[in-house]
């Protein structure tokens, strides 16, 4: 960074501590998410990465015994909050899954179905944003002349994409990918890769990945845990390069356990 | 520092590591010598073990090319990060320095044959001797510090290299004055001009390679601005004694 002015946070975690019952997942949790950045999370299995992300749009609210203290702002304000409109946050917050998730309908209809959750919009419209969000996933040359066959037709990749456009559809703020390219082939993972990199013009994007080049490879900031724990969140060139802390070292450079 | 006691997950990777800093270490063996020799082929005038010299030298290219390939295959099979990617880099850098130094003792064990019937002055040679103690204490030093992965004996090897530039500075003029009390010492001297010039590049490669070891150690780079040109030696008697 050569300018000495912090970075807008677009999401801020301020000492969370996220419950599995009775079980503490998540300890002590501060870090940043700045906006229009990508940020990795990375950690070994049971680390509490996806747990993390999962508080991030409250997926977790979705399942009972679970519970999270401490706050977390999106745009300064604590979503963590009782009051907080769920579909409200979850429209500004995308999530994207492990596995490619296409409804068994239409492509054209897997993105109009999550737009038409949230807004009421005439037909040509409708379309305008079906076409940008497929074109925003890079998937619209593919697909064009067959937006009317089943989604669940699609390639591994091609589907992954789709889910993308259909998160990019109802036109959140942040993007949460959770291990996004574990199930597709180099070349589709390759093409998410790149998608991501041009979606952070656009938003915020938090990525959970078990692969460490490929964090490396596509997020500015990093951040590393280990058993609920962070153990180390940098600059990500720096992270993979010098970290400070041994765990980390360990951890990347494949000297665990 | 990277954690020596832990090893890798793929202990196959470890294997690869360790081969990789013992082919280095065999390269920085085979300079040394070749250094030392050159220097005593040419105080003595030597020409079976000049010859013997620059025969060595087609050891230190293979085994640098083998480092250099063997690198490269790791870097392409493990994809290696932090400490890991520093010595992978740090290998292939260090050997490209030993190649060079073993070229310029070659050099000089070659000159040592030109200059041996027609060598006028054998007190011209003390200077050289000189700068060769020092170079070769500055190239054992670094080795050491890349054995060890010690960044304090690297940097200290990099704060005296400025001792070389300054002797080779005093060489210059004795051989000058040589050259100029009499044209038939000209070409002997010309021979033992380059020779200097070869031990002070010597001191440059051992500098280079403690820049790396630092990297390798720290992650950091030095300053590309080294203590450079012909100091005040009190400056860096703490050094020479540390």
């Amino acid at each position: 960074m050569n300018s000495d002015a912090p970075l807008p946070q677009k999401l801020t975690i301020r000492n969370l501590n996220f419950y599995y019952g009775d079980s503490l997942a998540l300890k002590n949790i501060s870090l940043p998410f700045y906006a229009h950045k990508v940020t990795a999370l990375i950690g070994p299995s049971g680390c509490g990465k996806s747990t993390l992300l999962r508080v991030l749009n409250r997926m977790y609210d979705l399942y009972p015994r679970q519970r999270a203290e401490g706050e977390v702002l999106l745009d300064g304000e604590n979503i963590l909050a009782p009051q907080q409109d769920l579909n409200l946050l979850r429209s500004r917050v995308g999530m994207v899954f492990q596995k490619p998730t296409p409804f068994p309908m239409s492509i054209y209809e897997n993105i109009a179905f999550g737009i038409r959750l949230y807004e009421k919009l005439p037909k040509s419209e409708l379309d305008d944003r079906v076409e940008t969000a497929l074109k925003g996933a890079a998937l619209w040359n593919e697909v064009k002349d067959k937006l009317h066959a089943s989604g669940l037709a699609l390639s591994g990749g091609q589907q992954q994409r789709l889910c993308i456009a259909r998160t990019v559809a109802i036109q959140p703020e942040v993007i949460l990918f959770d291990e996004p390219c574990s199930a597709l082939d180099p070349i589709s993972t390759a093409k998410v890769e790149e998608l991501i990199d041009e979606l952070k013009d656009t938003y915020t994007i938090i990525i959970v990945t078990h692969n460490m080049q490929q964090a490396a490879r596509v997020s500015e900031y990093t951040a590393f845990m280990y058993l609920g724990d962070l153990i180390e969140f940098d600059v990500t060139s720096r992270l993979f390069t010098t970290p400070e802390r041994q765990e980390t070292q360990n951890y990347i450079t494949g000297r665990f356990g | 520092m990277s954690d020596s006691t832990t090893t890798h997950t793929v202990r196959a990777y470890d294997k690869e590591l360790e081969i990789l800093g013992r082919k280095i270490a065999e390269m920085g063996g085979i300079a040394e010598k070749m250094l030392a020799d050159a220097m005593d082929s040419l105080a003595n005038l030597d020409t079976d073990l000049a010859r013997a010299t620059v025969s060595h030298d087609p050891r230190l290219d293979l085994l640098q090319r083998d480092i250099e390939e063997q690198a490269i295959l790791t870097i392409a099979k493990r994809q290696p990060l932090a400490v890991d990617l520093r010595e992978v880099i740090a290998t292939i850098r260090i050997s490209g320095d030993l190649e060079r130094v073993g070229d310029l003792a070659k050099n000089i064990a070659k000159r040592a044959i030109k200059i041996s019937s027609e060598m006028r002055i054998p007190r011209a040679i003390i200077g050289l001797k000189s700068m060769y103690e020092t170079a070769s204490i500055l190239l054992k030093d670094v080795l050491d510090a890349y054995a060890l992965r010690d960044a304090e004996r690297a940097r200290a090897v990099w704060m005296r290299d400025a001792e070389l530039d300054a002797l080779e500075d005093s060489v210059f003029r004795d051989l000058l004055t040589f050259m100029m009390e009499d044209p038939r010492n000209i070409s002997f001297c010309t021979h033992l001009l380059f020779c200097s010039k070869n031990i002070e590049r010597i001191g440059d490669h051992s500098t280079n390679i403690a820049e790396t070891v630092v990297y390798l150690v720290t992650g950091e780079n030095l300053p590309t601005e080294r203590p450079k040109g012909r100091p005040d030696m009190s400056d860096f008697s703490t050094t020479v004694n540390a």
